[in-house]
C-alpha cells in the first residue's frame, strides 16, 4: 500500500488547485467540502500507507517521481521519503490538520474569502507534507520554503489590515534569514559530500568527518540556523507574536502544530550531523533552553490570550530543541506530537471563546465564561493540564522524558534540569493564569456561542488526544532516531518525584494568586522593580525593540537617503560638466564682429607667443 | 532552413506592418503578431526537427575582403534565447494592445525591427554581423522610448542611447583590436568566432580586449555601477519596450558574457574572475536594496531586475556547469517574470494612470485576479521553489560556492533582500487599506489573463522540469569547454 504514498501530498494540492480555478465561485458547501475534504482524505491515505509501512516491518520505502535536475553530479530527484519519522510527521500534520481544517469549516463561515482561506490552507499541508517525506534536502527545501510562503499569506490572510500585512512580511523575512543560512549549508554539504541525498549525506558524514570535525560543525550550525528561524527559537523568534494576526485555526494549524515544529523535525532528520558535532548539539541545547526560559516569563504577562499562547508555543518548542540537544531525539518527536494534540486544541478553543465573544482577544476584558461556553472551557482546561504537565496527561509523558534526560546531559545537565523546570514551573502558573482569567471571576463580555458541531467536535477528539496522546509509544521512531526510541533511563526516585512535582506546585500556586486570591501579589506587583520587569517580559525581552532600532530603521533610512541612487551621481555629473561646458562656450556665440576679431587677435597673440617661447 | 531569411522576414514584415496603418490604425499589430506567429512556428519548426547541437546554420562569405561572413547558428542556448525572444515579442504586442493609439505603424516597426535585432544578436557567429545586429536592436529601442514614453521620455532615451552606444563602441573597438591582434599572428583577417576562438594573442593585450567586450555586456546586463540607464529607461519605456527591454535586451548581455567574453578570452576572464563575481555579488545586493527604496512600481521593478541578473554575472564567472546552467535558467526564468511585473506595472498605468504605489494600496479588493497574478510573480522574483528563478538562483549559488564562499554568501543575503523588496511591492499596491482614490478598477479580462497565464505556467515548468532545458544547453556549454559533450 505504500506505493499510494504520492497521494498524500497529492490530494492537498489538488484541493489545492481545485480552489484556485474556480475563483471562489463555489458554494461555501462545495468550498469546505474540497477544503476539509481533500485533507481527509490525506489523513485517510495516511492510515491506510502508514499501516501498509508497518506491516512491512518498518522498512523505509522512497518513491521517485522524476529527476528534477542532473548536472554534473548534482542530481536531485522529486523523490518521497517513508520512514517511521517521517510517518509520525505525516499522522501529525494529516491527522491534526484534517481536524483544524473541519473546525475552519465553521469558524470561517462568517468571513470574507472562504475560498481563498482553505485554497492557502491546502497548499500549505501539501508544502508542510514535501517537507517531510522530501528524500533529498532540496525537495525538504521546496517544502520548508513553500511553508513559510503559506505561513506568509495566511498571517496576512484579513489583508485590507496594514498591522496584518507588516506581521506577515515580518514572519517570512526573518524567517528567510534563517532559510539562507539553511541554503548556505546546503551549498558545503554539496561541495564536502557531493549529495543532498538525506540518506546518503548522512551516511557520508559518518564515513568521512571525525567527530568534532569543523566542516561538519559548520554544516550543522547552518542548518540550526534555517531551524531557529522557521520554529521561532533565539535569535529569530520574534516574528512569532506578531503571526497571531492570522485567523486563529491558522494559529492552530502552521504556528503551533505543524510549520514551527519543522526545525526540530529537521534537525532529528539530519542528527548524525548533530552527534559528529558536539558543539553544535550544545547549541541546540542552549538555544532550546534559552528560548524555553525567556518566553516562559513572556508568557505569564501578555494579556492577549492569542500571544500567550504563541509565547507558550516558542516555549515548547524550545523544550523539544532542548531534547535534541541533550540527546533525547525521540522525546523531541514525541513532545512535537503531544504538543501538536494540546496546543491545536488550546488555540482552536480560545477561537471559540474569541468568536464567542466578538473578537475580543484581551483577557483582562474575559472572565466567568465557563458555564456559558461549556465545551471551550474543559477543551481548554485539558489543553493547559497538558501545557503545564500535569501527570497522566499527554504533556506530562513527553516533558518528563526531556527533563529527566536532560538531567543526564554530560554538559552541566543539573543546570539544564534546572532552568527548564523553573520554566515548567512558571508554564504551570501562567496556564493557570489563563484559566482564572478567562473562564472565573466576573463576566465582563456576555458570549454568544454559535459553534456547530463541526467546531466542537474537533475540540473533542483533540481533547481525548491531549490526554490519551501520551499513550501512543512511537514505536516507528526506534528504527530512525540514534536513542532507540523512549528510553526510560534509571534515575534517582527523589529526582523523579520532583520532576513530576513542580508543575503541580506551579498549578496551586497558581490558584491561590488567580484563582482563590488567598496570596495577594498586587503590592508586589507596584514595585518598580516589578512594572519593569513586567514591562520587559511583555516586550519579548527586548528583542524587537533591540532588531528595530539596530537593523530595520537603519536599512529603512539609508534606502531613503539613497532613493535617487548614489552611482547615478557620477553620470549625471558627467552630463552636467558638459552641459556647463556647452553654456559657457555658447556664451562666446555673441553675434558681434568686434568681439571674435579681438578674440582673433588675442588667440593669435597667445598662439605666438607660445610658439617663440617655446622655439 | 535559411536563418537570414527569417530575419529578413522579420525585417520585411516590420515594413509592411508600418505600411499597414494607412489602412487601419489597427491594422499593425494583426499584421505585428501575423509575423512574430510566423517566426515562431518557424523557430519551433526548427526545434522540433532539429535534433541538436546546431539546430540551424547558415554561413556565406560577405565582405570577403575583410573577412566578414553571414554567419548564423543556432545551438541550444542561442535556440532557447531567440524562442524567448519572439515569444516575448508576442506578449509584448499583446499588453500594448490597446496602450499604443499614436503612430502605431512605426510603434509596431520598431518594436518588430528590435525583435529581429535580438535574433540576429543570439543567432550571430560573426563578430561584425554580431555588431550590426547590436545596432540594430538599439536604434528602434530608442525610438520606442522617445516616442511613446511616458513624462519624462526624452531624458530617458537619450541617457539609454548614450550609455549602449558608449558601451557599443567599446565593443566595436575590442572587436576590431581582437580581429586585428588574430590577424597580427595568424595572418588571417577573419571576423568568424570559430577562427577567433583559437586566436593567441599577447596576455596584457588580451586582458585589455577582453575588458572591453566585459563592459559592453556589462553596461547591458546591467551590473552595478552601469545600471544607472537602466531604472530611467524602464520606466519611461511605454510596456512593450519594457517587456522587451527586461525581458530579452537584459539577457544580450549576459548571452554575450557567455558566448565571447569567457570562451575567447579563457585566461583573461579568469584573472579577472573574482572582480567579476563580486560586482555580481554586489549588484545582487544593491540592486535589491534600490529596489526596497523606490516607490514607483516600475522603478521598483527595474531595480529588481539589477539584482536577478547579478545572479547571472555571478553564475557566468563561476563558469562551472553548475554555475551556468543556473545562469541560463535564470536568465528564462527572469525574462518571464520580470515580463509579466512590467506588464502589471503598464496594466496598472493604463488604469489608474500612475506609477507611484503611494496612490496605489489595497487595490486586490477592486480587482482581485490581478492581485493573485500579482502575487505569483511577487512570489517568483523572490525566488520559491517550485519555481524557475529559485532553480537558476540556487544552481548558481550552489556553483560559485564551489568557487569563492565569501562572495557567494554575500550574493546570498541578497535572498533576504529579494524577500523584502518584493512583499513589500505587493504589500504598497495591492493590500492594506483599499486607496479611497480608486473607487473602481478593471479586472483583468482575457486576454491579459492568457497571457499572464501562459507565463506563469512557463515559470512553473522551469521550475519543476527544468532537465529539458538543462539538456539543451549542455551541448552549447560543453562546446565551450564546460562539462561533457
Amino acid at each position: 500500500m505504500t506505493d499510494l504514498l504520492w497521494l498524500i501530498p497529492a490530494l492537498p494540492l489538488a484541493g489545492f488547485l481545485i480552489l484556485l480555478v474556480t475563483e471562489g465561485r463555489l458554494p461555501k458547501l462545495a468550498v469546505a467540502l474540497v477544503g476539509a475534504g481533500s485533507i481527509g482524505l490525506a489523513a485517510l491515505t495516511t492510515f491506510v500507507v502508514g499501516s501498509g509501512f508497518l506491516d512491512a516491518g518498518s522498512e523505509p520505502y522512497t518513491q521517485t517521481l522524476w529527476v528534477w535536475m542532473d548536472i554534473a553530479g548534482f542530481s536531485p530527484n522529486i523523490a518521497l521519503y517513508l520512514d517511521g519519522l517521517s510517518l509520525v510527521m505525516l499522522g501529525v500534520i494529516t491527522g491534526v490538520g484534517f481536524l483544524i481544517h473541519l473546525y475552519a469549516t465553521g469558524y470561517m463561515a462568517v468571513e470574507e474569502g472562504y475560498s481563498r482561506f482553505f485554497a492557502y490552507m491546502n497548499l500549505f499541508v501539501f508544502a508542510m507534507v514535501v517537507l517531510v517525506l522530501g528524500d533529498n534536502l532540496l525537495v525538504l527545501y521546496l517544502g520548508w520554503e513553500g511553508v513559510g510562503l503559506c505561513s506568509y499569506l495566511l498571517i496576512g490572510f484579513f489583508h485590507t489590515d496594514a498591522e496584518n500585512g507588516y506581521a506577515a512580511r515580518k514572519a517570512f523575512v526573518v524567517t528567510r534569514v534563517g532559510d539562507t543560512a539553511m541554503a548556505l549549508g546546503l551549498f558545503l554539504l554539496f561541495r564536502e559530500l557531493g549529495t543532498l541525498e538525506i540518506q546518503a549525506v548522512l551516511e557520508g558524514a559518518r564515513v568521512a568527518w571525525p567527530a568534532g570535525s569543523t566542516l561538519c560543525t559548520a554544516v550543522a550550525l547552518l542548518l540550526l540556523g534555517g531551524a531557529v528561524g522557521k520554529s521561532a527559537q533565539l535569535p529569530l523568534q520574534t516574528w512569532l507574536p506578531d503571526a497571531m494576526a492570522g485567523p486563529t485555526p491558522v494559529s492552530a494549524l502552521i504556528h503551533a502544530a505543524t510549520m514551527v515544529t519543522a526545525g526540530v523535525y529537521l534537525i532529528a532528520r539530519m542528527h548524525d550531523l548533530f552527534l559528529l558535532s558536539p558543539t553544535a548539539q550544545l547549541a541546540v541545547a542552549v538555544v532550546g533552553l534559552a528560548t524555553l526560559f525567556i518566553s516562559a516569563f513572556a508568557a505569564l504577562t501578555q494579556t492577549d490570550l492569542k500571544r500567550i499562547l504563541a509565547y507558550s508555543t516558542m516555549s515548547q518548542i524550545g523544550y523539544m530543541f532542548l531534547a535534541l540537544g541533550v540527546g533525547a531525539w525521540s522525546a523531541a518527536i514525541f513532545h512535537l506530537m503531544t504538543h501538536a494534540f494540546f496546543k491545536a486544541l488550546l488555540f482552536l478553543s480560545a477561537g471559540s471563546v474569541i468568536s464567542a465573544i466578538h473578537h475580543e482577544q484581551d483577557v483582562m476584558k474575559m472572565g466567568g465564561l465557563w458555564r456559558r461556553l461549556p465545551v471551550p472551557f474543559w477543551s481548554m482546561v485539558v489543553g493547559s493540564a497538558a501545557l503545564a504537565a500535569l501527570p497522566l496527561t499527554s504533556g506530562f509523558y513527553s516533558k518528563d522524558i526531556i527533563l529527566l534526560t536532560s538531567w543526564d546531559f554530560a554538559s552541566g545537565g543539573p543546570w539544564f534540569w534546572g532552568v527548564a523546570s523553573a520554566a515548567a514551573f512558571v508554564t504551570a502558573l501562567y496556564s493557570a493564569r489563563m484559566i482564572f482569567l478567562v473562564f472565573f471571576g466576573t463576566m465582563k463580555t456576555e458570549p454568544e456561542d454559535r459553534s456547530g458541531p463541526n467546531m466542537w467536535g474537533p475540540l473533542v477528539v483533540l481533547a481525548l488526544l491531549a490526554v490519551g496522546g501520551g499513550w501512543f509509544g512511537l514505536a516507528p521512531l526506534a528504527d530512525v532516531l540514534p536513542d532507540g526510541g523512549l528510553n526510560s533511563h534509571e534515575h534517582s526516585t527523589s529526582l523523579v518525584w520532583i520532576t513530576a512535582a513542580i508543575p503541580i506546585l506551579g498549578v496551586v500556586l497558581g490558584i491561590l494568586i488567580f484563582g482563590s486570591k488567598q496570596i495577594k501579589v498586587d503590592g508586589l506587583l507596584r514595585t518598580r522593580l516589578a512594572e519593569t520587569l513586567r514591562r520587559f517580559w511583555f516586550g519579548g525581552w527586548g528583542f524587537d525593540t533591540f532588531y528595530d532600532q539596530v537593523l530595520v530603521r537603519p536599512f529603512v533610512l539609508l534606502a531613503e537617503v539613497n532613493k535617487n541612487d548614489v552611482v547615478d551621481l557620477a553620470f549625471r555629473g558627467t552630463a552636467a560638466l558638459a552641459r556647463s561646458i556647452n553654456r559657457m562656450t555658447a556664451r562666446t556665440q555673441t553675434g558681434r564682429l568686434r568681439w571674435y576679431a579681438s578674440s582673433m587677435a588675442f588667440g593669435l597673440a597667445v598662439v605666438l607667443f607660445v610658439v617663440l617661447e617655446v622655439l | 532552413m535559411n536563418l537570414l531569411a527569417l530575419i529578413l522576414l522579420m525585417l520585411a514584415g516590420g515594413g509592411i506592418a508600418w505600411v499597414s496603418e494607412r489602412f487601419n490604425p489597427k491594422a499593425p499589430q494583426w499584421v505585428a503578431l501575423f509575423v512574430l506567429l510566423l517566426a515562431g512556428f518557424w523557430v519551433y519548426g526548427l526545434w522540433v526537427s532539429g535534433d541538436g547541437p546546431i539546430y540551424a546554420e547558415t554561413k556565406f562569405a560577405w565582405i570577403p575582403r575583410f573577412g566578414i561572413s553571414v554567419y548564423l547558428s543556432l545551438d541550444g542556448l542561442s535556440l532557447m534565447l531567440v524562442a524567448l525572444t519572439l515569444f516575448l515579442g508576442v506578449v509584448a504586442i499583446a499588453s500594448s494592445w490597446t496602450e499604443i493609439r499614436e503612430r502605431t505603424g512605426f510603434f509596431q516597426f520598431n518594436l518588430i525591427w528590435t525583435l529581429a535585432g535580438l535574433v540576429g544578436v543570439f543567432a550571430a557567429l560573426d563578430l561584425f554581423l554580431f555588431f550590426l545586429f547590436w545596432e540594430v536592436m538599439l536604434i528602434p529601442m530608442y525610438f520606442l522610448i522617445a516616442i511613446w514614453g511616458h513624462e519624462n521620455r526624452g531624458y530617458a532615451a537619450m541617457k539609454f542611447f548614450l550609455f549602449t552606444q558608449a558601451s557599443g563602441l567599446l565593443m566595436l573597438l575590442a572587436i576590431v583590436a581582437l580581429v586585428y591582434q588574430n590577424y597580427a599572428t595568424s595572418g588571417v583577417l577573419t571576423f568568424d568566432y570559430q577562427a577567433l576562438l583559437g586566436a593567441e594573442i599577447d596576455p596584457d593585450i588580451a586582458f585589455w580586449i577582453m575588458l572591453g567586450f566585459f563592459i559592453a555586456f556589462v553596461v547591458k546586463l546591467p551590473g552595478v555601477p552601469f545600471h544607472t540607464w537602466l531604472p530611467d529607461a524602464h520606466t519611461q519605456a511605454p510596456t512593450a519596450g519594457s517587456v522587451i527591454l527586461a525581458g530579452v535586451m537584459l539577457k544580450t548581455g549576459a548571452y554575450g558574457l557567455i558566448r565571447f567574453v569567457v570562451p575567447l578570452f579563457p585566461e583573461a576572464a579568469l584573472d579577472f574572475r573574482w572582480p567579476a563575481m563580486v560586482l555580481g555579488a554586489v549588484s545582487v545586493i544593491y540592486g535589491g536594496y534600490m529596489a526596497f527604496s523606490q516607490s514607483d512600481f516600475k522603478r521598483l521593478v527595474a531595480y529588481s531586475s539589477v539584482s536577478h541578473m547579478g545572479f547571472v554575472l555571478l553564475g557566468v564567472f563561476a563558469w562551472n556547469q553548475l554555475a551556468l546552467q543556473g545562469s541560463i535558467v535564470q536568465m528564462l526564468a527572469h525574462g518571464f517574470s520580470s515580463a509579466a511585473l512590467f506588464m502589471l506595472a503598464g496594466a496598472l498605468q493604463e488604469r489608474l494612470h500612475t506609477r507611484e504605489m503611494s496612490d496605489m494600496g489595497g487595490l486586490w479588493v477592486r480587482a482581485p485576479r490581478m492581485g493573485v497574478i500579482t502575487l505569483f510573480f511577487v512570489v517568483a522574483s523572490l525566488g520559491m521553489p517550485g519555481l524557475g528563478t529559485f532553480v537558476g538562483e540556487f544552481l548558481v549559488l550552489l556553483g560559485a560556492f564551489q568557487v569563492d564562499v565569501t562572495v557567494t554568501v554575500a550574493a546570498a543575503i541578497g535572498i533576504v533582500f529579494a524577500a523584502v523588496y518584493s512583499l513589500s511591492l505587493m504589500q504598497r499596491s495591492f493590500q492594506g487599506p483599499p486607496n479611497t482614490n480608486v473607487e473602481t478598477m478593471a479586472d483583468f479580462g482575457l486576454r491579459e489573463m492568457s497571457v499572464m497565464l501562459v507565463m506563469a505556467l512557463a515559470l512553473v515548468w522551469l521550475g519543476i522540469f527544468p532537465q529539458a532545458v538543462l539538456e539543451m544547453a549542455a551541448p552549447s556549454l560543453a562546446s565551450m569547454g564546460v562539462g561533457a559533450p
